[in-house]
């Protein structure tokens, strides 16, 4: 019951002592056990022997192969975690993961409903082995319910569950989010359901069973669907598309403008960023001022009141755009990109970055902190090689076997 | 009102949040059933709503009127508004004007004998009322202080006004979002960063409470909504530095799928169809039987080289179907398929009914209506859905008399000078 010698546990986190098993190989889980892994707890991979995790290999440009121990993806979700490579369908394997789970305090799954249970890793049975076990079981649409069987992608999750049917444009396709943000809302819902259960059994010793329905995630979100949902249940009518912040109305408006190197996004939400808008856009123009000033609503010129805004964005750079704002405290921010993010003067004084160093991927800045306290955060080490943890952990087990 | 399955019974939670994400916060730690108040001034919008909002001055404010039941936000606009009450099931709320001296002494009471307070607003508003975190850990050391500022207290940013999508700006998620192959402003509106933080905030709580077991002692969490969202796009972060490339705006496509959204026969009902791999290929080809785009997507290759003219293809199969139909047929062959869901059509739908998903809930302000349910369930514990909103005010006795010790005299003065009421007037 020691820890991993391979570990150098210089200072204390909060999530020392705590064991989670990860049996999950894709995002949502992933993400879910990065959460417990670098705030200090001992996650255990379980990787299939020779394909690994599926974030291993994913692509994130068309038709690349990226490598399996070096892939954005991986790194970035596993980082303090251990890799141990086992075939579930072998009575050897299975028994270790057994073992595994039976001294652990929570287990991560996204397999499809049923397939645990296939495996021989029923959580009833689990958790009569170990009863303050957490088992967290993500899937698309729930353990139960007439499509719980269906297949999903990252779309088909925002399609049933995002506020997907209101976001684009009024006579074009629904726009769904970009990159796998999807995934990340229900990993991190599902990490902190994971960690709900583990207080709970904290304080009574008993444990739980989790059923995270990625559609019930998103549909429960702050992404505007469950106030959407609400409204349509209130009034019986659907959010429109294309309507920008359909929450507002009058004299307010929001969205991105082409600035003369980029875009700017900006949020006007009441009169008074309003009437400071007005003010720095037509700073020296009488004519405009008078027109525009304390307006509560436009009627015939709000095209002329745009023209002339969009002149003005265009013909500004887009962080000149944003400190000029700021200075009149409008809400208008620069779209930046990834080059801008990452020499970003704030981030950087702030330490959000976390330099660190990976056999294969060689030095890298990580994301640091998704959050302060005290003895939170911290990369021990990068993302495991596949199997990379194999004989320490299998170790640990048979001196576990000895001294119970 | 004891349950002792609950998670976080015993555990109380003042809410000093506003807006979005931080009420959808300390919604869910509610459900773990802690004991959430939201302290409200009667003198200040906190609710999304004023007070002085008419069912005339709805009438043609367009889509946003529907935010009411029926319309009509009179009476207690307040207490009627869904962009409030999607989050605000589990919690109390009581009457406090922080910048009274009155308000200060019952928050400071309060704050003593509580296990958490959430806040969100502005870097500096809660030092300028005098409840700064440092002068609250000294008075209460078990005390947990989680503070949402988006991008963080420190640094030369720390103070930039914005919204979520302001945010999602500055860490690169804007620069990727919009219609395949188009500038980055063409598509809709999105507040990740906003629908990111809840569960963030709520796992902060809890990983602090965790740490207080062992401890015994509370402190800050500094939960820079910002630094909380980029990890969502972490990934990206990584392939910049690796391979010194920026993320394309992909629209509805992905780099590994053949995937798009797709009109059908009915009035602006769309579906999605993802294809992962050869076997959803074949699948697909054999429901849609024989046509002459088929033969261009039979390896993944061949479905990346002639993406535009497949997903052509796939929407003239889908164009006189209805979407029911386009779904059930793909299901049945194990195709990722689903309609772009209204909100109208996910209130009637039957997975969800079967689920016991919404929950039908009453109260006096606005009758009985069907709310948005958990976003996870568990068999080992309980999660709280009891009233579905406090009315403004609603626990203003409960809070001063039986948590304050607040004798009948001392309240009465508050209530007779309306420092205390059941109404909001701002």
């Amino acid at each position: 019951m020691t820890s991993s010698p391979s570990r150098a546990d210089t200072r204390r986190q909060v999530f020392n002592g705590l064991r989670v098993v990860d049996l999950s190989r894709w995002v949502a889980g992933e993400f879910a056990t990065k959460m417990f892994a670098d705030f200090g707890a001992d996650v255990v991979k379980i990787e299939k022997p020779g394909a690994g995790s599926h974030s291993r290999r994913w692509a994130l440009v068309p038709g690349e192969r990226p490598d399996p121990e070096a892939n954005p993806l991986f790194l970035h979700l596993n980082t303090n975690k251990r890799s141990i490579a086992v075939d579930l369908r072998s009575t050897e394997g299975l028994e270790l993961v057994k073992r595994l789970i039976a001294r652990a305090d929570a287990v991560v799954e996204s397999f499809r409903p049923g397939h645990l249970e296939r495996l021989g890793l029923d959580p009833d049975e689990l958790r009569a082995t170990n009863p303050r076990l957490v088992v967290t079981r993500i899937s698309p649409f729930g353990q139960t319910g007439p499509y719980r069987d269906r297949e999903a992608t990252g779309i088909v999750l925002q399609a049933t569950g995002g506020p997907m049917n209101a976001t684009g444009d009024a006579h074009r396709a629904p726009q769904r989010k970009p990159g796998l943000l999807e995934q990340y809302t229900i990993g991190r819902t599902a990490g902190e359901a994971t960690l709900a259960g583990l207080y709970h059994a904290r304080r009574t010793g008993r444990g739980s069973t989790i059923d995270v329905s990625g559609q019930e995630v998103l549909l429960s979100s702050a992404d505007r669907r469950a106030s959407y949902l609400l409204t349509a249940e209130y009034s019986g009518v659907n959010a429109p598309r294309g309507v920008r912040s359909a929450h507002r109305g009058a004299a307010t408006f929001t969205g991105p403008f082409r600035a003369a190197d980029g875009f700017v996004m900006i949020y006007i939400t009441n009169q008074e960023f309003w009437n400071r808008l007005i003010r720095l856009i037509g700073a020296g123009d009488e004519v405009f001022l008078g027109k525009f000033l304390d307006r509560p609503h436009l009627g015939d010129d709000w095209d002329e009141f745009m023209d002339y805004l969009k002149a003005w964005f265009a013909a500004r750079p887009k962080i000149q755009i944003m400190t000029d704002a700021e200075a009149a405290r409008i809400p208008c921010t620069a779209f930046l990109e990834m080059d801008e993010l990452y020499a970003h003067p704030h981030f950087r004084e702030r330490g959000a970055f976390v330099t660190a160093e990976h056999p294969v991927a060689g030095r890298l800045d990580y994301l640091g902190a998704p959050w302060r306290m005290r003895d939170g955060f911290e990369i021990r080490h990068t993302a495991p090689r596949l199997g990379e943890h194999t004989a320490e952990v299998t170790a640990e087990l048979e001196m576990s076997v000895v001294q119970p | 009102m004891t349950d002792t399955n609950l998670p976080l019974d015993g555990i109380r939670v003042v809410d000093l949040t506003v807006v979005w994400s931080g009420p959808g916060a300390t919604a869910l730690l509610g459900d773990l059933g802690a004991e959430v108040i939201r302290i409200e001034g009667n003198n200040r919008v906190s609710r999304q709503a004023s007070a002085r909002t008419t069912n005339a001055s709805v009438a043609n404010s367009g889509w946003s009127r529907n935010t009411y039941p029926d319309g009509k936000p009179e009476p207690r606009p307040y207490d009627r508004t869904a962009l409030f009450n999607w989050h605000a099931r589990n919690k109390l709320a009581a009457c406090m004007n922080l910048e009274t001296p009155e308000g200060h002494e019952a928050a400071l009471r309060l704050i003593e004998i509580s296990d958490v307070l959430v806040e969100n607003n502005t870097n500096g508003v809660l030092e300028k009322l005098g409840l700064g975190h440092d002068r609250l850990l000294e008075l209460n050391p078990r005390l947990i202080v989680a503070r949402m500022p988006p991008m963080g207290m420190t640094g030369p940013m720390s103070n930039y006004l914005g919204y979520g999508p302001n945010f999602n700006s500055l860490v690169g998620i804007a620069a990727m979002d919009g219609y395949e192959g188009e500038p980055p402003d063409s598509a809709g509106e999105n507040y990740h960063m906003d629908e990111s933080a809840p569960a963030g905030l709520a796992f902060a709580v809890l990983t602090a409470l965790w740490d207080r077991e062992v401890t015994g002692r509370g402190g800050l969490v500094e939960f820079a909504q910002a630094e909380n969202v980029m990890q969502d796009i972490g990934e990206f972060f990584l392939d910049y530095q690796m391979n010194d490339r920026k993320p394309a705006v992909l629209g509805n496509t992905d780099p590994a799928l053949l995937q798009d959204a797709f009109r059908t026969a009915e009035d602006d009902r769309w579906v999605v169809v993802s294809i992962r791999d050869d076997r959803d290929w074949a699948a697909l080809t054999g429901v849609v039987g024989d046509a002459g785009w088929t033969a261009l997507g039979r390896t993944a290759a061949d479905r990346r080289a002639n993406s535009r003219a497949l997903r052509d293809g796939i929407a003239a199969w889908c164009a006189p179907l209805s979407s029911d139909d386009v779904v059930r047929r793909l299901a049945a062959v194990r195709v990722p398929a689903a309609e772009v869901m209204s909100e109208l059509r996910l209130l009637a739908d039957p997975h969800l009914a079967a689920r016991e998903w919404f929950k039908a809930r009453s109260h006096p302000s606005v009758g009985t209506y069907r709310y948005p349910g958990h976003p996870w369930r568990a068999d080992g514990f309980d999660l709280a859905f009891g009233r579905p909103l406090p009315g403004f005010g609603e626990d203003n006795e409960y809070v001063y008399k039986t948590l304050l010790g607040y004798g009948d005299e001392k309240y009465d003065d508050l209530v007779s000078r309306r420092l205390v009421t059941d109404e909001q007037f701002a």
